[in-house]
């Protein structure tokens, strides 16, 4: 599924990216709010849901070659955490959907978490 | 025996206490059915390139082929006979819980070069030979902690210039790679360990490699903005077999290095808490991404850790 589509699906609107909503294509997705967490578990090219809207989120992102992430739970995504988006070139999206919410409607789509094949 | 003794075994046995057959075992074993003919065992055995089978009858592990067995089988022309009939019933087995001394014990007491591992119901779950034993020792090892002497020299002296590893000079000012961790804002952290990245990709190391350092790279970055409460260094070193990192800093340091590497365990304040930190699982992460890493430490002393990543791509 394109990243264009997770858009629709999660009501989310997109802070930065906005060129590779057509191209860039999502297969894997993982949440979590421990970056630690992101660091040990994530998947290089997964899509990430996290209640986080830190810059940090992005350089986690960058590190581990996470191709997208999802904010929930918080109201927007800070200016500086945009400039991190943008500078390396990761989508920035924010949804107003609960994280139990947004990770149930993209596995009704047959998005697959991190371990399965 | 003196104190000093005791007190090293004491900190040994806490090194392997985790340690049991669940873990050192090797799961997925090959097995084979009673029914069939101990020509067939001898095929499978010569395939897998293993001295001993475990036979499984409704999962459950009735018995053992050995080479033994194999060579009575043919001295007697029997080999096209059922395994049922010549296998090894005398079985001693280990339990998954059952701990290193404990499978010392056993391995010492029956001379066997191979047990089966069964769990309650007798149903058959890994295999363990001493080369396996070997393999979890040294894979415990793979994180030294080193409280003698060495610490010392390390953390006071001269040693600042020799690798934790393995104990060559380094010239720090001849780092391939160098970042200097000068802020106290976690926002901020992870800087260096992006830029190393960027750094070990225009060098060609390769995306995976280029990741695993990164990874527990921005780990160690972490602990230097959230802990030290000093200033810290990140230096890259590159081998043409190898990665190393080395990252110091000098401040509070570490009272017990023991507690602070088990996963879960955290000093971090709240407000680090909020920003994603703070899980307790940065140095579980560290030893997770490298393939050997060397901390020491002393309260008031600082950190030093220097971790390895074995290259796995030549380079281009």
């Amino acid at each position: 599924m394109n990243l264009g589509k997770v858009v629709e699906i999660l009501e989310a609107k997109v802070f930065s990216g906005e060129e590779k909503l057509g191209d860039l294509e999502i297969e894997r997705v993982g949440a979590a709010d421990m970056m630690s967490d992101v660091l040990a578990f994530a998947k290089p090219g997964m899509l990430l849901i996290t209640g986080l809207n830190t810059p940090q989120v992005v350089r986690t992102a960058s590190i581990v070659g996470i191709a997208a992430v999802v904010v929930v739970r918080k109201k927007t995504i800070p200016d500086e955490t945009v400039q991190a988006g943008k500078m390396f070139g990761i989508p920035l999206l924010h949804s107003p959907l609960a994280m139990y919410t947004a990770c149930g409607r993209l596995y009704r789509e047959s998005l697959k978490d991190i371990n399965s094949f | 025996m003196k104190p000093t003794v005791d007190k090293l075994i004491d900190q040994m046995q806490s090194l392997f206490k985790d340690l049991v057959a669940g873990d050192i075992m090797v799961p997925n074993v090959v097995s084979i059915s009673p029914d069939r003919t101990m020509e067939q065992a001898k095929e499978l055995m010569r395939l897998k390139k293993i001295s001993g089978l475990p036979v499984v009858d409704a999962e459950k592990l009735v018995g053992l082929v050995s080479i033994e067995d194999i060579i009575k089988a043919l001295e007697q022309h029997k080999i096209l006979e059922k395994i049922a009939h010549h296998m090894s019933c005398r079985l001693v087995v280990i339990h998954p819980e059952e701990n290193l001394p404990q499978i010392f014990e056993k391995f010492t007491r029956h001379g066997f070069g191979r047990f089966p591992v069964v769990d309650s119901q007798q149903k058959l779950v890994g295999i363990i030979t001493k080369e396996d034993i070997l393999r979890s020792i040294l894979e415990e090892f793979r994180v030294l902690y080193v409280r003698d002497k060495r610490r010392t020299d390390v953390l006071d002296g001269d040693d600042v210039h020799r690798s934790l590893i393995t104990g060559e000079e380094i010239n720090k000012l001849g780092a391939d790679f160098a970042f200097a961790v000068d802020y106290v804002e976690v926002s901020l952290s992870g800087i260096g360990a992006a830029r190393l990245k960027e750094f070990l990709l225009s060098k060609n190391l390769g995306e995976e490699i280029a990741r695993k350092v990164a990874i527990a790279t921005y780990e160690a970055e972490t602990n230097v903005v959230i802990h030290s409460g000093s200033p810290g260094n990140i230096y890259c070193f590159l081998y043409p077999d190898s990665v190393r990192v080395r990252v110091e800093d000098h401040g509070k340091g570490i009272e017990d290095l023991e507690i602070a590497m088990q996963e879960g365990y955290s000093t971090a304040s709240d407000q680090v808490r909020e920003m994603g930190f703070g899980a307790g699982m940065g140095i579980s992460n560290m030893r997770r991404y490298s393939d050997k890493m060397v901390m020491v430490s002393e309260v008031g002393k600082g950190v030093i850790l220097e971790m390895e990543f074995f290259r796995t791509q030549p380079t281009a």
